[in-house]
């Protein structure tokens, strides 16, 4: 089926089943669900998603962030997540579960990405 | 024709004047020797409480508690742009004055009785005032001694600091300078609390002996089998401050995100004129308990705040400059947060167990070996500021 997505831009339609979990505002949210996440929550995110977050964010780069519209937003909310799972499924590996233990002591108060998030 | 990179050398030689000898391990549980430090070092020092992008417009303030001193402060702007530190209390009865952690007022309002104080600190207003026979000049907040250094607000609280920031840092000042710190107009920050001294958490910080044990992944680009420890290429020491030289892996083993991330850090990081400084393999260390990697694409600073003998809270920060202008530097900077965050994260709970081994007293020294001189260097620091403190008291007549 090559439908149209109606919460990502065209192109981006094998994200779709991974918005409602991954399309977050807010960096600390998005640290929070990694740790929340399972082992296959995050691999299959990772697996979709690492095919296409060069061309996404080369796309997201052509306006400015405040110009983004709302399926934009939703893109770029989920390519920070996926900054997240990729460091999750990439470099933790089977360490993950334990590190979020440990993770969680360090409680992100701002970034500069939660100004307008 | 090859050019072959000149094989790692240690730099033992630079530590050895620090000696070998043990290290007490009181010093890092002890609640009395806490109390001598508290009061010869923390109650003394130039201490970084913030970032000057915190306070960037006239008006604008943060509130920052320092709990071993039992003392809130109100740092502010001021029309004249000038940035004052004052305790934040009113002079009234000693209520706090201000509750929110930071924003823009036009004045500050205690809510108990009204008294009005302005941007300097001074009485503005009081109802009722002539009821209480003093003058508004004496009802002034009081100042804390505060300055700026590579944007960085440092804060000293000792009433008439017997140095300036500027002398207080020496050399450094200069260099602090040519960090992005100095440019940074916004920051990611992450804070933590932790069952450990100060000295043993900002230790962990300060040697590499421990990063191919504690960061087998995170850190693997810091390690090679030419230096199978990441270790620094030289260290450096400035009265209580020092120094090392981060040494660069010829060939990192990085991931495939790593890369896209690395890259257009890297990217950034050129395109705004903050790569090829002298100072971007530097890591500094401000006596007591700061210090900043000068790496523009991972530029983190750390400070470390004692709570308790046995407790501390941290304070990380990866400072920017510019703000979010495009959705791969944003991406590039949340992969920075998530991974330096994923690496302190692996340091905390050695650090806690640091602290648990130590507090039966079972032992009465600890070791620092020579690539762990920047720790002794602290601690030598920090003794020999005690027992300065204490020689003081006595020659006063008081009990220290």
């Amino acid at each position: 089926m090559s439908g149209t997505s109606s919460l990502l831009p065209a192109g981006f339609e094998a994200l779709e089943p991974f918005v409602d979990r991954w399309a977050i505002a807010g960096t600390a949210n998005r640290a929070q669900r990694r740790t929340d996440s399972s082992d296959a929550e995050r691999v299959a995110f990772f697996d979709a998603a690492r095919e296409v977050v060069g061309p996404a964010l080369a796309q997201l780069d052509q306006k400015p962030l405040n110009q983004l519209d709302d399926k934009e937003k939703c893109l770029m909310n989920l390519m920070l997540s996926f900054a997240h799972v990729a460091m999750a499924v990439e470099v933790q590996g089977a360490a993950e579960a334990r590190h979020a233990q440990f993770r969680q002591l360090m409680q992100i108060t701002r970034t500069p990405a939660d100004v307008d998030a | 024709m090859n050019v072959q990179t000149p094989a790692y050398q240690a730099p033992d030689d630079q530590v050895e004047w620090l000696g070998m000898d043990p290290i007490p391990a009181a010093a890092y549980y002890d609640p009395d020797y806490f109390e001598l430090e508290r009061k010869a070092v923390f109650m003394r020092s130039w201490l970084v409480i913030g970032h000057v992008s915190e306070v960037a417009e006239p008006g604008s303030f943060i509130r920052r508690e320092l709990e071993f001193a039992k003392a809130s402060l109100l740092i502010v702007n001021g029309k004249d742009g000038v940035i004052r530190a004052f305790h934040n209390v009113c002079t009234h009865r000693g209520t706090q004055l201000v509750e929110e952690a930071g924003g823009k007022a036009s004045s500050f309002l205690c809510p108990y009785h009204m008294w009005n104080f302005g941007y300097d600190g001074k009485l503005r207003s009081a109802p009722d005032f002539e009821r209480f026979h003093v003058t508004k000049e004496e009802c002034s907040l009081p100042k804390v001694a505060v300055d700026v250094c590579a944007g960085l607000i440092f804060v000293n609280l000792d009433p008439s600091p017997k140095q300036g920031l500027r002398e207080y840092l020496g050399s450094y000042a200069e260099e602090l300078e040519t960090l992005p710190v100095a440019k940074a107009t916004t920051f990611s920050e992450y804070v933590y609390e932790i069952d450990a001294n100060w000295k043993i958490t900002y230790d962990n910080f300060q040697e590499n002996y421990h990063l191919r044990f504690i960061h087998p992944s995170t850190g693997a680009a810091t390690i090679s089998p030419d230096n199978a420890f990441g270790y620094p290429v030289s260290y450096g020491f400035n009265g209580p401050h020092r120094t090392q030289q981060i040494w660069s892996n010829p060939a990192p083993t990085i991931t495939p995100m790593q890369r896209l991330a690395f890259g257009k850090a890297v990217g950034f990081a050129m395109a705004d004129g903050l790569i090829g400084g002298r100072n971007d393999r530097s890591y500094f260390a401000v006596f007591p308990s700061f210090f900043i990697l000068g790496t523009p694409t991972q530029h983190f600073s750390h400070v470390v705040y004692p709570l308790s003998a046995t407790r501390s809270r941290g304070v990380i920060r990866i400072y920017w400059v510019g703000e979010d202008d495009s959705a791969s530097k944003r991406f590039a900077r949340e992969y920075a947060l998530a991974m330096v965050r994923d690496i302190h994260s692996e340091d905390v709970n050695v650090i806690a167990r640091g602290q648990k081994g130590l507090n039966s007293g079972a032992l009465k020294h600890i070791h620092f070996m020579s690539m762990e001189g920047l720790c002794r260097h602290l601690y030598l620091t920090v003794n020999d500021m005690v027992e300065a403190y204490k020689t003081e008291c006595k020659a006063a007549g008081e009990v220290a």
